[in-house]
Formats: structure tokens, C-alpha cells, sequence
């Protein structure tokens, strides 16, 4: 759109400017570039070029060193990521198996959680508030409460499981339950994001067609099969969206609490590519996990945002 | 005027001019010499006040040996006039950041404390050590008193590296020894197991969970491999051949294998396969466990009655012997300079003055060994040692048999994860000669990709 003082000064242009008066004319004439442009540069500086230069690391061979510079490869980490390392597809079907696993007990629990918030009762907001403060919480901090707890012999956990009569077991100290005893960390502190997004759609579901199904005789457990989750299905979505992402990427609570072990039990992809960088100074390989795993993320983004769009 | 032409003094006497000239130079000299002086102390004698006003900063890992140098710090302010600061972080984060740092040549960091036989060749080949032998042979820069010579034979071997360079001043050598409930041992009329086999024997008469453990040791991959290379030496055999390829599938590293893994499932407080030195040193100190082998430098704590409920009732003692020799796994540690440091000569008076006799005996009154040999019989050491006289005992007798704990290769960490996994593997019931299978595979990928 034109700027009608610049119409105006085209028409009748003045004999000599200053260097003030050009400058200002400038900015005003790019005002829409000049504006965006510092959160523009710092987008760039800090996200952007990262991105790029992670990609270009994952094209090299290099072993952080300050003699030898990196070599470039082309496409062999990738290769080696498909078809020559057993240790990263095991972490990859566990990454998935994990998500998986935490995300389908959250979305059950948070939906469950807030249908029954949603109610009036005496306390409710109270109620409301202590069941979101896992989430409040530090994960680091979580994650070390939790390997106390975890102790097999002087945890509390197992205390909780003898009154039951139930054997004891090793939670994260074996390497057949540790990566389900991270999933249950993961699933107390953040069911109450799911609970969360729930009730807020749950508020916004207009009463008119509980009103009509009620009329025609319809049970509860029927309303809320065919009325409450099909209206809510979208919110239910993203609240899987979000989780999801983050679960892929889970790294402090295992970080912390297992490092993958036992052998490689509780390995994800984003704790195998911290390895391969920071132990291994592997750092081509791990630039090539990194843009693999930001794939995985990506394509399993891409999934649930078509889902939200399709009927089922 | 005439007069003034007689001779004032001497035969010949002075003209004006050379008065004045004489005048000049003695004032000249009167305002440089403190200069000439200072010049000279600098070139013939070693001063600690040299690098005084001047700042390094110190990257400490997390150990008894960091934790008694960092109280001592403001003595070395004191004696040098040189400013530190420095952080202290666990040994696997300290080594993310310095590779960071170095990585990015900062030059932030000027000393840290090295891990030998973890970053020896890494750090070598990616060229982060400063060399310290031209710092060594000169007399300005290391006091007459630091006595090289000094330091154990292996101490100095571990600092050494292939082109001869010095990669650090020795801190500490750090042998792994026996932990034994002396209490337990006498009401049994046991004494410390001189073979494997006494020690399977014996932990088999301790173990009684679950109010006590017959043993305990390193079950946590990457933290369990010097363990087990104990026992594989034990029994004769070793994680490389001559030729430096990998030899873990030997029926020597089967057996050691078997040894180890069925040790810790049979014996071991559960959960044992995630525990590091901490869980196992934790056990030990809530007397849950009868022996434990580690570091001779965990020990300190057990003797410390706020720590420990067993203080006072542990006895130490050199590691059993196997049919394959009677080894100790030893272990380097070294105060390191940077070789992006803009500040060599302050940090290095920091590393001479870390290592030195006085602050290595300080270092053993506080119970943490020491690299020097006639430390060890200092007056002052013998009637104060915190520690029990069987310890220092222990110490000296195992450097005797101290063997490397781990291979002198770049990728130690890799091996040590590699080996890590089939341990634990094993001991949740894998088969022994299946998990080495897999493992001396890995480990010559590893070889074959790092040691070209």
C-alpha cells in the first residue's frame, strides 16, 4: 500500500536532503523489514543456525579435537544410523515403545482425571490444585526423589508393594522394569497437563445436546461415548500432541535416573546421541542422531495433526 | 683559574665532564638496579611470589584428593599471591564440560584435574595437554624442593606419553584394595582371603540378606570395567593382545566372567547390577555388606563416624591373588595445565605447588594416598594418619603389584560401556561366552575406528 507521504513528497520533491531526513525517509519507506528485523537476526543466531550447522556436523566424521579437523563423509552416519548400528535401533523402538507407553497411561488418566473435576463437589478447586503440582516440580529434582524411592532394599516404593503382599521388585535397578518404572515418573508428573487441556475443553462443550440426549432416553455411559469424546477428540489431541513430542525427546528423568542402564534397557535416542557426543566425542554421529530424531518427532507430529483433521 | 686544573684527586683527577658523566651513571644505576636485581632473581633463582596478582581458574572433579586441595587453596593464595577460582563437579560431567571448552578453544579453563586412565590418549591426540617438561627442567620456574625424582616409578610412567611429553604432575595413584568387616572376619576366626576362591568361599559363609551381603562390588556399566579387568588378570588374562587388538572372548575372560557376574547375582544386595562406588560404598557403610573391593581411596568415609556406622571395625587389605598372578588394578590421576591456557606460568606453579611433598602430606593426614614415595614415612604422617595402619600398609604393598586398570587406547570410554553392558547382561543371567561374543566385536569396531 502506497504511503500517501510519500505520494505527497513524490509529487513535490524537495532540492537538497540531509543525511537525517534520507535515513528517516528509509526507515519509513522499510519500516515492515526494520521492525522484525533484531527478532529476526536472533531467531536466526540462535535457532536457525544451529539447525543448519547440526545437519552439515552430521555429514562429517569428526571426534571433538583441536588437531584433527572433521573429514566429510556425505551420507555415511546415515547409513550406519539404518542399517549397521543395532544399539541405535533398539533405542529408536524403545524411544517409540516408551512414548507409547507414558502418553496412552496419561491420556487415559488426564481424561478420566478431568471428567470427574469436572463435576461440582465440595473442594474441588483444591483438589484441582494439588493434582497439578507434580507438574510444577523440577524434573531434575523428581527424577533424584524418585531413585531414593526406587531403592530396592531401602526405598519406599517396595514398602508400598510388601503391604499388598506383592514380592518386591527392582524398578529401575534391572533391566527388565527399569524403562516402565521411568514411564510411571513420567506419567505422575505429567498426567496433569492432559487433565488440564481436558477440562478446559470440556468447559467449552455446549449443554444443548446433552439436553436433547437425555430427552431421548440416553444413558450416561451412551452420552458420553457419543457426545462428550467425539466433541472433545480435537482438544484430546493436542493434549496427545504435546505429550508426545515431549516424550520422544524425554531426557532429564532417565539422564538422571538410569543413564540408559541397565545395560542399555532405558536407552533412548536422545540419551544414545548425548553419549555418542559427550562420552564418545563422536559428534558427526551424533548430529546425524539429532536430525534423526527430529524427524521421528516431525513425522509423529505430522501424524496426530491429520489425525485431529480426520473422522473416525 | 688555574686551580681548577690541578688534579683534585689521584694522580690525574677528574674533568668536569667525567664527574659528570660519573654522577649520571651512579644516579642511572641507583634507579635501574632494583630492576637489574629483580631481572637477575628472576633468571638464576625460583621465586613462589613470581606470578603474585595474577588469577587461574581450576576445574576440579569431584574426590577425596579435590575436596582436601580445595580447603587447602588459601595457603596457595597466601605463599603466591595468586588468585584462584575454581568448580568441582562429578568426574563424567567435569569431562562433557572440558571437552566443551576445548573443543570451543575458550581458554577458560588453566588447571584441571585429569583422570588418566580415561582422557590420557584422547586429550593427547586432540591436543588439550600443555607439556610440562620444559616446565620441569627449568629452575626458575620449579623450586629446588619439588624432588621429581620423587614420584613413583608408575606415577611418572602415566604422565608420560608416547612422543615423551608430560601431560601432568602426579596427584595420586589410586590402587584398588580389599574392604573387609574386621569385626565379622574375627568372630568367624577368618582372616583376609589370600585367593578368589577363599573369597567366593567366604562370602558364601557371610551371606545371610537380608540383614547382611557376602560382597559387594561395581555393577553399573562403564563403572564396573576396572572390576572386572581385575579378574581378568587374576586369571590370566588381559583386555588386549601385543599387537593391541581386542581379547575379551578368551576362555580366560569367560571364566573371569562367570567370577564376577555370579559374585555379585549370588552375593549382592539387590539391584546391584546399577550400582557405581557410591551404592556400593553406601552398603558397605550401613554394614549390609562383609567385603568389598574398590579404589583404596573411597575409604576415607568409612573411617568417618558421622558417614560411617562401621567405622573403626573395617580392616584392609591387599586384593586375593588368582591363577593367572596377584595384581592390583592401579589408576593415575594428574594435575593438568591447558594447552589454550594464556596463563601457564601461574598454573603451573599451582600444579608444582598441588603436588608437592608438603601438600602430599597433608593429603595423606587427611587419608587420601599419595604418588610420592618418602611421603609415606614421614614422622609427622605416622603418628597423625587418620587412616588405620593396615590401610597405608594395604597401599603400599599393592602399588608394588599394581598392573593398569584399563587399556591405554582413545576410546577407553567406549570400551568401558562396551564391557559395562556384558557385565550387567551377566549378571541379570545372560551367558557369559554370548555376551563377550558380542562385546569383543564391538570393541574391535571401536579399535579399528579410533586407533588408526
Amino acid at each position: 500500500m502506497p504511503n500517501p507521504t510519500d505520494a505527497v513528497r513524490l509529487s513535490a520533491p524537495e532540492p537538497a536532503l540531509g543525511v537525517g531526513v534520507r535515513l528517516s525517509r528509509f526507515a519509513h519507506r522499510n519500516a515492515r523489514f526494520l521492525f522484525p528485523a533484531p527478532a529476526a537476526i536472533t531467531v536466526a543466531l540462535i535457532i536457525i543456525y544451529p539447525v543448519l550447522y547440526t545437519g552439515w556436523m552430521s555429514l562429517q566424521e569428526w571426534f571433538a579435537s583441536s588437531l584433527t579437523l572433521p573429514k566429510f563423509i556425505a551420507l555415511a552416519n546415515y547409513q550406519q544410523i539404518l542399517t549397521g548400528d543395532p544399539r541405535f535401533r533398539e533405542a529408536f523402538f524403545r524411544t517409540l515403545y516408551f512414548t507409547f507407553l507414558a502418553v496412552s497411561v496419561e491420556t487415559i488418566l488426564g481424561v478420566a482425571m478431568a471428567l470427574l473435576f469436572n463435576r461440582e463437589f465440595w473442594g474441588r478447586g483444591l483438589v484441582r490444585t494439588l493434582s497439578i503440582l507434580p507438574m510444577m516440580a523440577t524434573p531434575t529434582a523428581i527424577a533424584l526423589v524418585f531413585v531414593m524411592m526406587y531403592h530396592p532394599t531401602l526405598g519406599v516404593m517396595n514398602y508400598l508393594v510388601s503391604l499388598t503382599g506383592l514380592a518386591p521388585f527392582k524398578w529401575t535397578y534391572s533391566s527388565r522394569t527399569a524403562l516402565y518404572a521411568l514411564a510411571l515418573v513420567d506419567v505422575w508428573e505429567w498426567t496433569p497437563l492432559i487433565m488440564l487441556i481436558a477440562l478446559a475443553g470440556l468447559a467449552a462443550l455446549p449443554r444443548e445436546p446433552y439436553e436433547s440426549a437425555l430427552i431421548d432416553g440416553a444413558t450416561d455411559l451412551q452420552s458420553f461415548w457419543y457426545i462428550t469424546l467425539p466433541l472433545l477428540r480435537p482438544t484430546i489431541i493436542v493434549a496427545i500432541l504435546f505429550r508426545a513430542i515431549d516424550s520422544l525427546k524425554t531426557f532429564d528423568i532417565i539422564f538422571v535416573m538410569t543413564q540408559g542402564g541397565p545395560s542399555n534397557a532405558s536407552e533412548t535416542i536422545n540419551i544414545l546421541l548425548f553419549t555418542q557426543a559427550f562420552s564418545y566425542f563422536n559428534m558427526g554421529y551424533a548430529s546425524s542422531m539429532a536430525v534423526a530424531l527430529f524427524a521421528i518427532v516431525m513425522g509423529a507430529s505430522l501424524i496426530l495433526m491429520k489425525v485431529r483433521r480426520v473422522g473416525w | 683559574m688555574k686551580q681548577r686544573r690541578q688534579p683534585a684527586v689521584g694522580s690525574r683527577g677528574m674533568t668536569r665532564r667525567e664527574i659528570l658523566r660519573l654522577g649520571a651513571a651512579v644516579t642511572a644505576g641507583a634507579a635501574a638496579g632494583p630492576f637489574v636485581l629483580r631481572y637477575a632473581g628472576a633468571a638464576d633463582a625460583f621465586s613462589w611470589r613470581r606470578f603474585a596478582g595474577q588469577s587461574i581458574f581450576i576445574q576440579f572433579t569431584k574426590n577425596p584428593w579435590s575436596d582436601t586441595m580445595e580447603k587447602l587453596l588459601p595457603d596457595f593464595e597466601k605463599q603466591t599471591g595468586i588468585k584462584v577460582e575454581f568448580s568441582d563437579l562429578p568426574e563424567i560431567q567435569a569431562r562433557q564440560k572440558l571437552t566443551v571448552e576445548f573443543t570451543a578453544g575458550s581458554g577458560g579453563i588453566d588447571v584441571w584435574y585429569t583422570s588418566l586412565h580415561v582422557e590420557k590418549r584422547r586429550f593427547w591426540k586432540s591436543g588439550w595437554y600443555a607439556d610440562l617438561g620444559k616446565f620441569l627442567k627449568d629452575p626458575t620456574m620449579t623450586s629446588p624442593e619439588y624432588d621429581w625424582n620423587d614420584m613413583a616409578g608408575g606415577a611418572k610412567q602415566a604422565v608420560t606419553q608416547p612422543d615423551g611429553s608430560i601431560s601432568g604432575l602426579p596427584a595420586f595413584v589410586d590402587p584398588w584394595i580389599l574392604f573387609y568387616r574386621k569385626d565379622l572376619f574375627q568372630q568367624k576366626g577368618l582372616k583376609p582371603p589370600r585367593t578368589l576362591a577363599d573369597m567366593e568361599g567366604f562370602a558364601q559363609k557371610f551371606h545371610n540378606p537380608p540383614s547382611l551381603y557376602g560382597f559387594v562390588a561395581r555393577g553399573l556399566k562403564n563403572a564396573n570395567a576396572p572390576a572386572w579387568d581385575w579378574v581378568l588378570f587374576s586369571l590370566g588374562g588381559n583386555f588386549l593382545t601385543k599387537d593391541g587388538k581386542a581379547s575379551i572372548q578368551t576362555p580366560e575372560a569367560i571364566k573371569s566372567m562367570d567370577w564376577y557376574a555370579g559374585m555379585l547375582r549370588r552375593f549382592a544386595p539387590p539391584g546391584v547390577v546399577n550400582f557405581n562406588w557410591y551404592e556400593c560404598s553406601a552398603a558397605f557403610m550401613q554394614g549390609q555388606v562383609a567385603m568389598y573391593y574398590d579404589g583404596v581411596n573411597f575409604a576415607s568415609q568409612f573411617e568417618d563416624k558421622e558417614k560411617s556406622k562401621i567405622a573403626g571395625k573395617v580392616g584392609y587389605a591387599v586384593l586375593p591373588a588368582g591363577p593367572g598372578g596377584h595384581f592390583s588394578p592401579i589408576f593415575s590421576n594428574a594435575v593438568a595445565i591447558s594447552a589454550q591456557s594464556k596463563r601457564q606460568g601461574p598454573a603451573y606453579f599451582f600444579a608444582q605447588w598441588a603436588t608437592s611433598k608438603q601438600s602430599a602430606i597433608k593429603e595423606l593426614l587427611a587419608g587420601v594416598g599419595s604418588a610420592r614415595t618418602s611421603v609415606w614415612n614421614d614422622p609427622e604422617v605416622k603418628a597423625k594418619a587418620k587412616m588405620p595402619v593396615d590401610w597405608s600398609q594395604a597401599y603400599v604393598d599393592s602399588l608394588k603389584i599394581g598392573r593398569l586398570g584399563l587399556p591405554e587406547i582413545v576410546g577407553v570410554t567406549e570400551y568401558r560401556d562396551i564391557i559395562g553392558v556384558a557385565i550387567q547382561k551377566a549378571i541379570e543371567g545372560a551367558k557369559s561366552a554370548e555376551v563377550l561374543a558380542q562385546a569383543q566385536k564391538e570393541f574391535q569396531e571401536v579399535l579399528d575406528k579410533t586407533e588408526k
